[in-house]
């Protein structure tokens, strides 16, 4: 394989023109509901129904999140804090396991590897919406109703995970890779840790940022387990809709601050969603 | 080497994910840790620590930290200071849905607050459960509330399971310059007297004002009136005494139907209640009328942009009626049910109430607030100063107890709703739509 | 756990190899176990729970209820709102997933290049991903309402008569359908491109040097080598296509599906049943019901998949 020279790939890959309008256009429509979202939040209350609504944003975008962040009902640092500590654990640990698990399914030969694969896609296919009586149930047996805990330990690890890492290293990484390492004398977790996880690195780190986003915006479980005083950040800015008439400027407001810590996780994860990693798998 | 540092690293976040828990286990029982003085005497249970959890939705006008608009007084502490043995944990849903959910998820496992706050919309379902909430009736109470509140917390077995909070009687909200250009007179007086009298008259009235305005729709939607017309019958759905199913042999809930119906197709402005549309014809003029409960005026007046001319009349047609309104109530499951009456007691009586109506107009629905100053004497700027307190004291002697709600009745309530929806969306005609509500309503069970 | 049961006394080599023949048995286990252990005990009594309570007249909130059989089934089956919501379900999934697939695809296709300012590009089509849904409602919301909404101004202004979005049956689920895409394309772009970031760059240079085009190269080279990703695409879309909830509840503020169901997914359904009507028997029958339709929907597209989507290139295993 690595006969070839690495600088070819530029050739090949080199965009046009029409690769940036494409992705411009696609660029516009993603970033515009953050846009209107800021031109609502950087508004006053009545911005929302204003039929007349101006495409350039008002200047109350700071006063607004400085109120979403004062307001004593938001909690908000506590919630921010909570939502961070929810969000990284479970990512974390949502990325290790399913690793391994992904290692195992597309690479290992084990006696029911097919059929618990199946198994696990099938847990997918169990609609969530009802089972939150039951969890409250199992949760309240457990006595962790209130604590952060009711909310991480379900998502400690996802059949999608799980799933998606298997198929991308059916695809990426060679077989031929494992018998190597193992003719070197490398135990299944060496081989899993210096063959398993370069080649996985990509897909780890999308996982990594879709379960962080989905932690982040969870909302109907954390809603029910937890109370006021112990909010993760979408169960503490629902409060700002606690009113028969919504301040919808502070309600965006309130969104775009939650996405900010977002936005930096997009940045150094987003680096990490290299091409190349085989090259480096392999030489290695 | 990463290897080590990132397990490392999990290490240490699994150890935080535990000791949260434990934390978190430890608070749950605990109350203050540091005992007062006045504890140690141990006889008197008075003065024992009690920590107590609240839980409500919205703003119900409890607290200060309840909103960022700054309230005059906030009651939780209020009571603290007054009872310095009592520690209160306030919870709060945003919005009533959130609670129900809440309320549901909790009431057989355990784990509901102390005090929980219940919406009228899901009374009746919380009816069902009555014995799994405590019955708070006693002299102190006794007649503190308007009728139709205390008639709607106490269950079959004469069980009073919860507090009236805040209360929904209805006036009619209309806007006065659309009144004048469709020829109609336009101040709340004259307005009052032209719509004092029955639906008919309030749908001839509608008449004149379509005709008036050329074709303009006279009030919001037909769900919105019908609202209004079912909570004055006596019986509506359900059989009070057997709780069977009566409403496809009532006639007075197919005549109101069909008087709705008929005059919708020219005075509806067809927009569902809450859509984008409806908003936008708060301030674009679509509809002239809104039944008008008193939280509905903070709607009014928030979506309103750009309108000066909404006001408020001290009438409704066909006598009274109630739209929204809470209590207080404590599950049985709770471990400081004395305390937790003791709180909801206090938090329910009239002096405070009329403090919530300060803080965040959540209307009383005891009878000794209305003669309060802050409550009587309450005026709305942007309804043109109308005095709502007098209105809205008025308005709640006239409600009567709605119909008997029980265990099927928004299943009901929400095929007729449907049935409407699809007539005013035009799906299909007033006929048709009913035989789908009746196979709705037959499927119930 | 199991070290108890090694033997150090027996000599260093077959106890290496013992070591190793157990490290090669057992391991692939323990690396599944995590997913399955959470499982059992996060999902597997939840799964039970409605199974049991789907035989039954239940009260969740007396913990108690009455054997009845397949009656909530019988029921569920023979309800007008089931059909209809089976319907509006495969309607909305077909006019979602078939553009989001194809516009997915071409996103990260043309992602796939070696842009300037890569992160940016990237991360920029997950932005609606991130979007917290209050924010996603409210502006499709303004976008989509019948009198006075933006795409109607924008219709009007070429001359298209206003589309009643919220009463119609096929314009709804368009609307839905948008919401959804727009949700889901940039997410579904990143994966696919992650799968196409690592295809060997010389399978390319090769195909080029046959003289193959750029878009024969796509479909002769990219394609076949994300395959098993595809797969994963088609399936995780299925399974969430066919649960599809919050967009349709989202789409007005009674959230109940439209007065004439014009809208009313499945899982609406089971959730209106299940939390509206307190009929959590009724609801978990219903739970069942779109369990056994996916598993069924599944394994066909995964059949239709391995079909359209093979090649002799992924003879490599």
């Amino acid at each position: 394989m690595s006969m070839f020279k690495r600088t070819s790939m530029v050739h090949i890959s080199r965009p046009t023109w029409f690769t940036y309008t494409a992705l411009a256009i696609v660029m516009l429509a993603s970033l515009f509901p953050f846009y209107w979202s800021f031109l609502i939040g950087s508004g006053d209350a009545t911005t929302v129904r204003d039929p007349n609504m101006s495409w350039i944003p008002g200047g109350n975008f700071i006063e607004n999140a400085m109120t979403v962040i004062q307001n004593p009902a938001v909690n908000f640092w506590k919630a921010l804090w909570n939502s961070i500590i929810v969000s990284t654990t479970v990512s974390i640990s949502t990325v290790v396991l399913s690793t391994l698990a992904g290692f195992a399914f597309a690479k290992l030969r084990f006696k029911g590897n097919r059929g618990l694969f199946v198994a696990v896609i099938a847990t997918m296919a169990v609609p969530v919406q009802l089972g939150i009586v039951p969890l409250y149930i199992l949760m309240a047996e457990f006595g962790w109703t209130g604590s952060l805990g009711a909310v991480i330990l379900p998502a400690l690890v996802t059949a999608f995970g799980v799933f998606w890492m298997t198929q991308y290293l059916q695809q990426s990484l060679p077989t031929e890779l494992i018998e190597a390492a193992r003719v070197d004398g490398c135990n299944m977790i060496r081989t899993f840790w210096h063959v398993g996880v370069p080649a996985a690195r990509p897909a780890a780190a999308m996982l990594f940022l879709f379960t962080f986003v989905t932690a982040w915006n969870n909302f109907l479980w954390p809603l029910i387990v937890l109370d006021q005083s112990n909010p993760t950040l979408p169960v503490a800015l629902s409060m700002l809709q606690a009113n028969y008439f919504v301040d919808y400027s502070l309600v965006l407001a309130g969104v775009l601050l939650a996405t900010v810590p977002l936005l930096i996780l997009f940045i150094f994860t987003g680096r990490q969603l290299v091409a190349g990693i085989m090259a480096g798998a392999v030489k290695g | 080497m990463s290897f080590t540092r990132r397990k490392k690293m999990l290490a240490a976040t699994a150890g935080a994910a535990v000791a949260a828990l434990t934390l978190a286990a430890c608070s749950s029982d605990g109350g203050d840790t540091d005992s007062t003085d006045e504890a140690t005497g141990g006889t008197d249970t008075s003065a024992e620590e009690v920590s107590l959890t609240l839980a409500t939705f919205n703003t119900p006008g409890f607290s200060n930290s309840e909103n960022d608009a700054e309230y005059q007084y906030d009651l939780i502490e209020e009571y603290m200071e007054l009872n310095p043995n009592v520690t209160i944990t306030y919870d709060r849903k945003a919005e009533s849905g959130d609670a129900r959910e809440n309320f549901f998820t909790k009431l057989g496992p355990g784990g509901l607050a102390d005090v929980e706050m219940v919406e009228v919309d899901w009374m009746p379902e919380v009816m069902q459960y009555s014995d799994l909430l405590t019955d708070l009736s006693s002299d102190a109470v006794d007649g503190r509330w308007v009728d139709y509140v205390e008639a709607g917390a106490t269950d079959a077995d004469g069980r009073l399971i919860g507090y009236g909070t805040d209360t929904g009687p209805q006036g009619v909200c209309y806007r006065a310059d659309l009144f004048e250009a469709a020829g109609l007179p336009s101040t709340p007086d004259e307005v009052a007297t032209l719509l004092d009298g029955d639906w008919a008259n309030f749908f001839a009235v509608g008449d004149d004002y379509v005709e008036g305005s050329g074709g303009s729709a006279f009030y919001d939607s037909a769900s919105g009136v019908w609202q209004g017309m079912t909570n004055q019958l006596d019986q509506a759905y359900e059989d009070p005494d057997t709780g069977e199913l009566i409403v496809l042999d009532n006639d007075a809930v197919k005549a109101n139907y069909d008087q709705l119906m008929a005059a919708s197709e020219t005075q509806s402005s067809h927009f569902g209640q809450w859509s984008e549309d409806w908003f936008a014809g708060l301030s674009n003029g679509a509809y002239a009328t809104m039944l008008c409960p008193p939280w509905m005026l903070g709607v009014i007046e928030g979506n309103a942009t750009d309108t000066t001319d909404w006001n408020l009349a001290n009438v409704y047609p066909n006598g009274g009626g109630n739209w929204g309104g809470s209590w207080l109530t404590v599950p049985a499951s709770g471990s400081n049910i004395e305390a937790a009456t003791a709180l909801a007691e206090w938090l329910t009586a009239p002096e405070q109430q009329a403090k919530a109506f300060a803080n965040a107009g959540t209307y009383p629905s005891q009878v000794a607030a209305y003669d309060d100053e802050a409550v009587s004497g309450a005026v709305n700027a942007f309804f043109n100063d109308a005095p709502i307190g007098e209105i809205f004291a008025d308005r709640a002697q006239a409600v009567v107890p709605s119909p008997y709600k029980g265990e099927y009745y928004f299943q009901v309530n929400d095929a007729i709703n449907n049935a409407l929806t699809r007539v005013e969306d035009g799906t299909d005609d007033p006929e048709a739509s009913w035989d789908k509500a009746v196979a709705d309503i037959e499927g119930i069970g | 756990m199991a070290s108890t049961d090694l033997d150090t006394s027996k000599a260093y080599s077959p106890w290496r190899q013992r070591m190793g023949m157990w490290d090669r048995k057992a391991s692939p286990y323990l690396y599944i176990a995590p997913f399955f252990i959470v499982f059992a005990i996060f999902g597997l009594f939840p799964i039970i729970y409605t199974a049991v309570i789907s035989l039954m007249d239940w009260d969740t909130i007396r913990n108690s209820g009455e054997y009845i059989g397949f009656a909530n089934f019988d029921y569920v089956l023979n309800d007008r709102k089931f059909w209809v919501s089976l319907r509006n379900t495969f309607s909305i999934f077909l006019l979602s997933s078939i553009p989001q697939l194809i516009i997915a695809t071409f996103i990260a296709a043309m992602l796939d290049h070696h842009l300037k300012a890569r992160t940016f590009w990237r991360m920029g089509v997950l932005v609606p991903y991130v979007v917290m849904p209050v924010a996603v409602a409210l502006i499709f919301s303004q976008l989509y309402a019948d009198e006075y909404g933006l795409v109607n101004h924008w219709l009007g202004m070429v001359g298209i008569d206003p589309i009643a979005w919220h009463k119609e049956v096929i314009p709804s689920h368009v609307a839905i359908a948008s919401m959804v895409n727009f949700r889901w394309i940039g997410y579904n772009a990143l994966i696919m491109l992650a799968a196409m970031q690592a295809i060997p760059r010389e399978l390319y240079e090769a195909a080029a040097l046959d003289g193959a085009s750029k878009a024969r190269r796509f479909f002769s080279v990219t394609l076949p080598q994300i395959r098993p990703t595809f797969i994963f695409v088609i399936i995780t879309s299925t399974i969430g296509g066919l649960q599809i909830f919050d967009e349709p509840r989202m789409f007005d503020t009674a959230g109940n599906g439209g007065a004439d169901q014009q809208w009313l997914t499945i899982t609406m359904y089971m959730y209106n049943t299940g939390w509206g009507e307190l009929n959590f028997g009724r609801a978990s029958a219903i739970a069942w019901l779109l369990f056994l339709i996916i598993i069924v929907f599944g394994l066909l597209n995964f059949w239709l998949t391995r079909r359209f989507v093979s090649s002799d290139q992924s003879g490599s295993k």
